[in-house]
């Protein structure tokens, strides 16, 4: 990456605050739709049962997890890759 | 000391600069996405018997992630060769 001035860097950190906005809204958007495709099967009614409620807790949970470690994963591969 | 008049202009803001950036970061973002999206559905079981990653699972990203590099590298290579082999068409 080319080195940015600090007028430059001030502006590519506002870009990057309302990236990060958007890529939360994108994740919270997965995990709905990933949570309720895997948790909700029952349609014998229209309220969530206790056992899905606690499903979509522990997907979301499972997920956040996961995405945190690739995370971690991801940074080391970065770092390693910089200095070699 | 002043700040007006000569001195280096090294805090304008040159646009292509933050776009040449931006893209970047937009790169490495959609990598990040991708490998996410891939290794859970390599690796996370989705009965979600309990809230954490088991030990099995945690491995598996771990190796996942490893791999995915590897493959992406692996392909990068390659195309470069194929690129040159044309006469780099």
């Amino acid at each position: 990456m080319e080195r940015l001035n600090a007028k430059e860097q001030e502006a590519l950190g506002q870009v990057l605050e309302a990236k990060q906005l958007k890529e939360y809204l994108r994740m919270y958007s997965t995990l709905t739709q990933n949570c309720f495709k895997d948790c909700v099967q029952d349609f014998t009614t229209n309220k969530l049962s206790k056992k899905e409620g606690e499903c979509i807790i522990k997907c979301a949970e499972k997920f956040l997890k996961h995405s945190e470690r690739v995370g971690q994963r991801f940074a080391e591969f970065n770092a390693k890759q910089m200095s070699s | 000391m002043s700040f007006f008049g000569m001195g280096n202009n090294n805090q304008a803001v040159n646009p292509q600069n933050i776009a040449m950036a931006e893209q970047e970061v937009e790169m490495m973002s959609d990598i990040f996405n991708r490998i996410v999206r891939s290794c859970q559905e390599k690796c996370i079981n989705n009965k979600y018997h309990e809230a954490d990653l088991t030990k099995g699972e945690s491995v598996c990203i771990d190796r996942c992630v490893a791999k995915y590099f590897e493959v992406n590298q692996k392909l990068s290579e390659h195309m470069q060769k194929r690129g040159e082999a044309r006469g780099g068409m």
